[in-house]
This record gives structure tokens, C-alpha cells and sequence, in this order.
């Protein structure tokens, strides 16, 4: 630098340097209140546009116009990038049109915002659920259950746990939707719906004692509710209690005369009833006659068997009928009101053998109804006997 | 000189020497003017730091609502207004450019460094502005350019203004811009180191702790203000980044060849058809934006409207998987096409933005193509997206070092650097050999100027003092000895001058002549040191740079090389002949 040019530099800094510097100052205040106008403006724009584009979004994602939804919200993203709302209900949309990867690039992006929010997990386990990620759909179900939810927080975590539930019922998890069940029932309202709702996953997940005691609470709250009675009523019956079965779905049927199950599931219990020979409280005529009409049943149902055996040519059947049919016509002579009368040891070896035939002719010959049903659930009831 | 404490004796002797030939008042005035202009300097970059950062907000707010305006405020736009506002804006922008601001054509960064190398820091107050109106028009119709290079000539075109009316002097004004420049850049990107780093990296070229300073102060000062107006949130919403086997490099070396053939493919397009567009008939430059905005409509009626404007939302969509791999290859092709369009036609805009979206793009389709054929790979669409935009910065701008840390700036994770180091430098090293001169100093001689090209200056052999220095040949002589005794030492074959070491340290030199003189003078008896007292030379390391034997050997004939570790030990003598002698060589070579 020469030095002569330094000079007026000098002299202009020893003198005005304060000066200036205020000047300088002054200058970026009014430019910052200036920015700070304009910016305002700019954001009010951005953000009236935003709500403009996120109103119509939400208005067509209700229409289930999905197509239409996403670029609304994709228009609404453009003045508010990172707004949480905007991008839930893109996903949402997405997930509307089955654009699941698209939509799971959100979520996980607001998941890693928001890894509390319950909407966020709830989707994110739908779509792991969908893609067959059982460990990744029961880690964001749970993390759902207990996660932050707007309005009514209790409301979305039970409906979540629902989900789940019917989830593992759906992937044959029983024993993993038992206990879920269960932690749902001990907190459930005192709404009869839901409580046979529980009542009805119970029994999906074959667990039918507590089936019953949330078929019964629902009972409690509204005893008239045919399907909670059908369900009690089913409940009892698979537990093989057949006296409450029938009481149950003598009401049900009664409520609702259309439920044909119902009317069919108490007719079978009225028969399982009505022909247990071991059954208390009968006198000795009325068992043997119970012994000679179902000993006269599986007769028929052997023959039958084995007929459709001979015909099909199944194998299993040609097996085991002949022994039991040789033992059937070695008894039969027997099983007569004087011959059971006069040996009453007759009647358990008549009705064991009443029990071997339908057991084995339900295994080759495919379920029974009437009274073989009935026979083959009381063996069923006296299998530890 | 390196702060050593040989080399402080060396400068010591010339910093006596040059004040001796000072006046004493005028060498305090000179020291407190030097003072008292870094220091407003440093004060100064901040100032300059905030109105670019409020100019740069402004120029944001002037994008969006053009675009608004211009193309709509929804997604799908109508594609009469994709054809229309792109085409319409180029005529405006061309008569504007011809007629009203012609220095807005054109690379920011250039013209930044030719205000730094030519003008002396100068720039018209009127270049700023008119690259503010045409690039906001130009970007906000759906040019395909973006906002960080104009961002970066507005902030030098300020800075420049601001210094010229602070009268600053000529070394500091031809600074100024580069300040300036970072500021720009630093609130274009919301990223202050990489601001600073493409400024020293391609505009200022060398890193001085003078100017570093006031850069750094400016970008930070505009990041500050930029983010107090439009928030910190980063360009791009950055996805989770993970590396689960150091086998997955080689999954992004593919993706560092293939970008660097796209950089390639992209710095050759517009190397050929600029000078093709430019020496079209003149009234052509009227219709030549016009024209590019159009075929950029077409583009975009035909189902790509991502390629239009910076296209930041898209990038951010890509890196979220919002894309199939075979769509994000498209997009990049397009975009490239769609960038050469509005370049080579002398719209106003930058480069920045298109070379992120086309590595974001190109990032992830690789990476999507990857995922089908080794479904294993851990690395996310976002993942190949940001190392894919590290890899066309490193490839198409040849800023490696910016590369790198913009996008460990960007992502915020340091887990990627080495992806991204090593597709970087893949894409660098194929770029650079299949298209040997920079994109930046294509344009610039493509312009006709002839300014230094940062990566020939980065990559130029040094000459050091080793290369010049030459053996020993005539005695040492030592500092104790009679001038009688050290005369002795010259014989037919001995230089005219030879070397004294001096006790306990130091080294001076005396000439045959000297010595004959003071014998004759009756001097004989006593030693070196006693005649020699206050003529210390300077000494050299082999390792210094040559340029600093050549302050010394027009003063000294001869000068020592010694070892750094032993100031005593000599490892040769330099002289002028020697250093001219080397340099001559080196032009030849």
C-alpha cells in the first residue's frame, strides 16, 4: 500500500469512524424494520395460503377424494414445510390411495418428530402390519396404546388396543390377544356394547371362561341384548355347560327369533341335556331308555359311515368301523330296557361304546349334527371320567 | 514467512532495514491507519453480513411471490401458465438484461472473482440490483436455476458499495467483495462453513487469517439475520443417515462414477452450446430466454414440472422416498436439460440448486436401483440423495473440500462423511480427467477474461529453497578466527565470498575484497566477530518457499541453508544466480 494513498483513509477514520459506524447502524435498524414489515406480509401470505390449501384438503380427504387430497396437501407442504398437521393428513391421504410407501415417508419422518404421537404408531403398525413386519406392526400398536392422543386420549387407546387384538386374531396370535384382552377388559367402561364386544374377542380367541364373565357384565348393564346373550349362551356351551347355555339361548332366541345359530346351538344343548344317561336327578327307566336310543344312534351312524366309507373308499374309516361295528352287533342283543335292567354295568360299557363310535366317526366322517353332535359332546363332558 | 525463530531473525534483520528508511511520526501513523482499518474491517463484515442477509431474505420473499404470482399458488399448475410464465418472464428478463443490466448475465462467482483480480473490488451498485429483479423473475417463472449464485453476487455487489463509501483502500476493497460473496452464499444455503469454504476454496483461493476472519464474521452475521426472518430450518427436511457395513462404500462408489459422468455430461453441455448461443445474431439474445423458458414449459406440460424453478420441495421428496429410482433418473436427465436451457440462454440465475436437485436425484435412483438388486443395503433414498448432491458439487463445481462439509453442514450427521468422501472423490477424480479445465474458468474464458483458476493454483508445484540450493564449496570460516587466519582460507579455487558462523548462533558472510581491505588496513589480528558485529545475515531452510531466498539474495550474495534442528549445520548456500537460475528452469519445464 502506498502511503500517500493511506492518508485521506486515515484522517477520514480518525474523524468520522464513530460516525459512520452509528450511521452504519442506523442504516440496518430501518432495513431490519423494513425486512421486518415485508416479512410479515410474506408470512401471512404463506400462511393464509397454507390453511387455504389444507382447508380444501381436509374437505376432500372427508369426501374420500384421496387424489385430489394429496395435492392439496402437498400445495399446503409448499408454504409450510414441516407443519405436522399438513403432513399427517398427506399420509392419510396416501394411505387412501394405497400409496403406502409414500405415505410410510411421512409417518416415519413424523414418527421421528413425534415418536409419542398415537396417530403416527397407529398408522405406521397398519402399514407394518400390511407389509407382514409382525415385530415392527406390534411395536408401533403398543407404542399407539400408550401414546399422546388429541381429544379423548382413553377413547383412541382402547380403539388401538382393539386393533391390535383383532391384529394378533388375525395373524392366530391367541394367546398374545388373550393377555391383551384381558389388560382391556380391566379397564373398559361400563358400556354393554364394549363388554360384549371383549366378550366377542374372547371367544375369537378361544377363551371362554372369560368370554362369559364379559358376556355377563354386558348382561348386567342391559340384560335384553340378544347378541351378548347369544354370546353368553355360545360361551356356556363351549365350556360345556349346557343347562346355562340353553337358559342363555333360550333368551337369545327369544330376543331375536331370526338368529337361526342361536336356535341351532340350543337345540343341541337341549339334546346334549336330554340324552346324558349319567346326568343326575333321572330315575333308572329314563337313563336306560337314553341308553337304548343312542346306542340305537351310533348304530345308524356307523352304518352310515361306513357306507360313505365304502363308497369313497376312505381308508380311515375301513380301519376302525368294522371292530366297532362287530362290537356294536356283539352288544346289541343286550341293550335292551330288561337286559340293562338286569345288568346295570351295561350301561357304561354301552354308552363307551356309543362314545368310541362317535368320536370315531366324527374323525372319518366329518362332524355330526343332531343327536350324534349331542352324543359326541357328551363324550366329550365325561372324557376325564 | 512461518513464525519459526530463525525465520523472526530473518525478518527481524529486513523489518530494521525497512524502518530505518521510515520516519518515525509517519511509521506511527502508518501502523495506527493499518490498526484502525482491520478493525473497521472486521466491524464492517459484520454490517456487510446483515444487509446480505436481509437483501438475500428479501430476494426469497421476491422468488415466492413471483412464483405465486406467476405459475400459481397450488402444485399442479395450469399448463398454460407452465408454458406462458416461464416464456413471457425470458422476454422481460432479456431486455432487461441487454438494455438495463447487462453484468447480471452471467456466473456470480466469476464475476465475484474478477471484482477480486480485475476491478479492484468493484462492482456497480446497479449489478446487485439487476441481478436481484431478473434472477427472482427469472426463478419464481420456473427457470431452472437457483437463488445461491445471484444470493452471493448480491451480497459482493453490497459489500462492494458499502466499502467504496467507507473509502476503504485499494488491498481492502479488492477483499471486500469475497466478504461479501460468503455472506450471500451463507444465507442462500442457511450453511456459513460451507459458505466460507466455497469462498476461500474458489474465489479467494488461498486461506489468510486476514480475510478469514471477516469472512467467517459476515457469514455468520447473515446466517443470523436470515434465520431471524425465515427460521433455521435447514433446506431440506434430512432423513435418518446410517452406514451399517464399511462393505456399502463400494455401493457409493458407484453412485461417486456415475455423478461423475453426470458432471461431465453437464460442464460439456454447457461448455459447448453457450459459445453457440452467444454467437447467435444479436437480436436472437432477445428470444433466446424466451425460448429456453418455453421448451422448460413443454418439460413440464409433459409431466415433470419438478425440473422448474431451484426445486427444493423436490429434493426434500426424493430424499423421502417420494420417488421410483426410474422416475428420480428421469428427473435427473430433465433437470440437466432443463438447466443447460436456462443457462446457455444467458437467464439470469445459478447453478447451486440445479447441480443439488440433479445429485439429489441421481443419489437416489442409484440408491433405489441398489435396494433392487442388494436389498441388504442400509443406506435410506435420503442417504444416496445427500451424498449424491456432495458428489456433483465435488464433480460439476470442483469445490471437493465445500462438497464434503455442505453436506455434513446439510445432514447435521457426521456418520456420512465417509460415503460422501468417498463418492466425492470418485466423481472428482473422473471429472477432472475427462474434462480437464473447471466449469467456473470455462466461463470465464468463455467470457474472455483470464482469471486464476483456483484448482491449477491449489494443484501448482511449489518451488522451495532445496530446489535451488547448492553444495558447499569453499570453507566455513569460524567467527573466532583473525582476519589474517580466515584470509588464508581463500584460495584460486574459493567463491569471492564465504560464509562466517557465528557464536553462539547466527551467520554473516565477508568477501575477499572486505577481507584484503581490513588487513591492509592493519586489521589482521583481530577475529570475525569483532569486525562482523551487527552484519548478521538471514538463513534459510531447505523447505521454505523459494520466493523468500529471492527477498534476500539481491542484498546478500550468498546465503545458508541450514538444518531446522541445528542452525549450525549448513546444508548448502543459495544465491541469486542459483534462485534465477532455478526459476528459469522451472518456466522451461
Amino acid at each position: 500500500m502506498v502511503a500517500s494513498e493511506k492518508e485521506p483513509g486515515l484522517r477520514f477514520y480518525l474523524s468520522r469512524e464513530p460516525l459512520i459506524l452509528a450511521l452504519l447502524s442506523a442504516l440496518a435498524v430501518v432495513s431490519f424494520l423494513a425486512v421486518s414489515g415485508l416479512s410479515r406480509i410474506y408470512h401471512a401470505q404463506q400462511r393464509s395460503l397454507g390453511n387455504r390449501w389444507f382447508t380444501r384438503g381436509t374437505a376432500d380427504l372427508k369426501a374420500r377424494h384421496f387424489e385430489l387430497a394429496v395435492t392439496e396437501f402437498r400445495a399446503a407442504l409448499l408454504y409450510s414445510r414441516d407443519n405436522y398437521d399438513y403432513q399427517l393428513d398427506l399420509a392419510e391421504a396416501l394411505l387412501g390411495l394405497k400409496r403406502t410407501d409414500e405415505a410410510y415417508a411421512y409417518l416415519i419422518n413424523l414418527w421421528e418428530r413425534e415418536p409419542e404421537n398415537g396417530l403416527v404408531n397407529l398408522e405406521l403398525a397398519r402399514i407394518a402390519a400390511q407389509r407382514g413386519e409382525t415385530e415392527q406392526a406390534l411395536r408401533y400398536y403398543h407404542n399407539a396404546i400408550y401414546a399422546i392422543w388429541p381429544g379423548d386420549p382413553e377413547v383412541q387407546r382402547r380403539d388401538a388396543r382393539f386393533e391390535l387384538i383383532e391384529y394378533l386374531l388375525a395373524i392366530n396370535a391367541k394367546t398374545h390377544a388373550q393377555s391383551e384382552l384381558i389388560a382391556l377388559a380391566a379397564n373398559l367402561d361400563d358400556d354393554p356394547s364394549l363388554h360384549a364386544r371383549v366378550a366377542d374377542l374372547f371367544v375369537q380367541a378361544q377363551d371362554y371362561e372369560h368370554a362369559l364373565a364379559e358376556y355377563r357384565v354386558s348382561l348386567k348393564l342391559d340384560r335384553h341384548n340378544p347378541s351378548a346373550l347369544a354370546g353368553a349362551g355360545r360361551a356356556a356351551f363351549e365350556l360345556g355347560r349346557y343347562d346355562l347355555a340353553q337358559r342363555y339361548l333360550e333368551a337369545a332366541v327369544a330376543a331375536n327369533p331370526n338368529d337361526a345359530k342361536s336356535a341351532a346351538l340350543l337345540k343341541t344343548a337341549e339334546l346334549v341335556l336330554k340324552m346324558d344317561p349319567f346326568r343326575r336327578q333321572i330315575s333308572v327307566d329314563q337313563r336306560n331308555r337314553i341308553v337304548i336310543e343312542a346306542f340305537a344312534a351310533a348304530g345308524e351312524r356307523l352304518k352310515s359311515c361306513a357306507a360313505v366309507g365304502n363308497t369313497q373308499g376312505s381308508a380311515s374309516s375301513a380301519v376302525s368301523t368294522p371292530s366297532l361295528a362287530d362290537n356294536w352287533a356283539k352288544m346289541k342283543p343286550q341293550i335292551t330296557e330288561q337286559g340293562l335292567r338286569r345288568n346295570p354295568d351295561l350301561v357304561e360299557a354301552a354308552m363307551n361304546l356309543v362314545f368310541d363310535i362317535e368320536r370315531q366317526t366324527n374323525t372319518a366322517c366329518g362332524s355330526p349334527t343332531g343327536i350324534d353332535l349331542a352324543l359326541l359332546l357328551i363324550s366329550k363332558l365325561h372324557e376325564g371320567n | 514467512m512461518d513464525d519459526s525463530p530463525n525465520s523472526q531473525t530473518g525478518m527481524l534483520v529486513e523489518t530494521r532495514e525497512a524502518e530505518s528508511l521510515v520516519p518515525r511520526r509517519s511509521r506511527g501513523a502508518l501502523l495506527r491507519a493499518v490498526f484502525r482499518e482491520e478493525r473497521l474491517f472486521l466491524v464492517l463484515s459484520v454490517f456487510i453480513g446483515i444487509f446480505s442477509g436481509l437483501a438475500v431474505v428479501c430476494f426469497r420473499f421476491a422468488i415466492d411471490w413471483c412464483r405465486i404470482y406467476l405459475l400459481g399458488s397450488g402444485f399442479t399448475l395450469s399448463p398454460t401458465r407452465l408454458l406462458l410464465a416461464p416464456s413471457l418472464a425470458g422476454l422481460v428478463i432479456a431486455v432487461l438484461v441487454i438494455h438495463v443490466f447487462p453484468l447480471a448475465r452471467g456466473s456470480g462467482v466469476n464475476q465475484t472473482k474478477a471484482a477480486l483480480y480485475i476491478y479492484n473490488g468493484y462492482i456497480p451498485l446497479r449489478t446487485p440490483i439487476g441481478k436481484f429483479i431478473t434472477a427472482a423473475l427469472a426463478i419464481g417463472s420456473g427457470h431452472s436455476l437457483g437463488p445461491e449464485d445471484p444470493s452471493l453476487q448480491i451480497g459482493a455487489g453490497l459489500a462492494s458499495a458499502l466499502g467504496r463509501r467507507m473509502r476503504l483502500s485499494r488491498d481492502r476493497m479488492r477483499l471486500i467483495a469475497p466478504v461479501g460473496a460468503a455472506a450471500g452464499l451463507a444465507a442462500a444455503f442457511n450453511a456459513p462453513i460451507s459458505a466460507v469454504l466455497f469462498v476461500i476454496e474458489e474465489v479467494i483461493g488461498r486461506w489468510t487469517a486476514g480475510i478469514l476472519g471477516s469472512v467467517v464474521l459476515s457469514a455468520v452475521s447473515s446466517v443470523v439475520v436470515m434465520r431471524w426472518f425465515l427460521g433455521s430450518e435447514s433446506l431440506f427436511r434430512i432423513p435418518a443417515v446410517q452406514l451399517e457395513r464399511p462393505s456399502e462404500l463400494i455401493a457409493y462408489s458407484v453412485l461417486g462414477v456415475i455423478g461423475g459422468f453426470a458432471s461431465v455430461a453437464f460442464s460439456s453441455g454447457i461448455a459447448t452450446f453457450r459459445p453457440w448461443c452467444k454467437a447467435l445474431p444479436r437480436w436472437t439474445q432477445y428470444f433466446q430466454p424466451a425460448i429456453a423458458g418455453l421448451l422448460i414449459g413443454i418439460i413440464a406440460v409433459l409431466g415433470a414440472p419438478q425440473v422448474m424453478g431451484a426445486g427444493y420441495a423436490y429434493i426434500d421428496e426424493a430424499m423421502h422416498g417420494q420417488f421410483t429410482w426410474q422416475m428420480l433418473a428421469i428427473l435427473a436427465g430433465l433437470k440437466i436439460v432443463a438447466t443447460l436451457l436456462s443457462f446457455v440462454s444467458g437467464t439470469p440465475g445459478g447453478m447451486f440448486a440445479p447441480t443439488l436437485f440433479i445429485g439429489a436425484m441421481l443419489g437416489a435412483a442409484v440408491g433405489g436401483a441398489e435396494h433392487v438388486l442388494l436389498p441388504h443395503l442400509s443406506g435410506s433414498p435420503g442417504t444416496y440423495a445427500l451424498v449424491g448432491m456432495g458428489v456433483l458439487f465435488a464433480g460439476f463445481l470442483r469445490a471437493p473440500m465445500t462438497s464434503v462439509f455442505m453436506v455434513l453442514e446439510v445432514s447435521g450427521n457426521y456418520s456420512i462423511i465417509l460415503p460422501v468422501m468417498v463418492a466425492n472423490t470418485f466423481a472428482y477424480v473422473i471429472s477432472r480427467a475427462l474434462q480437464p479445465v473447471p466449469i467456473f474458468d470455462v466461463l470465464t474464458r468463455q467470457d474472455g477474461l483470464d482469471l486464476p483458476s483456483m484448482e491449477e493454483q491449489r494443484e501448482e508445484g511449489i518451488l522451495r529453497v532445496e530446489d535451488a540450493m547448492r553444495p558447499v564449496t569453499g570453507p566455513v570460516l569460524d567467527a573466532e578466527e583473525t582476519l589474517d587466519r580466515a584470509f588464508q582460507g581463500f584460495d584460486e579455487k574459493s567463491p569471492d565470498v564465504l560464509l562466517v558462523r557465528l557464536n553462539p548462533t547466527g551467520w554473516s558472510s565477508i568477501s575477499r575484497q572486505e577481507l584484503d581491505t581490513m588487513i591492509k588496513e592493519g586489521k589482521g589480528g583481530q577475529t570475525l566477530s569483532s569486525v562482523l558485529a551487527g552484519r548478521q545475515i538471514p538463513y534459510l531452510h531447505p523447505d521454505h518457499p523459494l520466493e523468500m531466498a529471492l527477498r534476500y539474495v539481491n542484498r546478500w550474495q550468498l546465503l545458508p541453508v541450514v538444518n531446522r534442528a541445528d542452525f549450525r549445520k549448513l546444508e548448502g548456500v543459495v544465491s541469486e544466480h542459483d534462485v534465477l537460475g532455478r526459476y528459469r528452469d522451472f518456466g522451461e519445464g
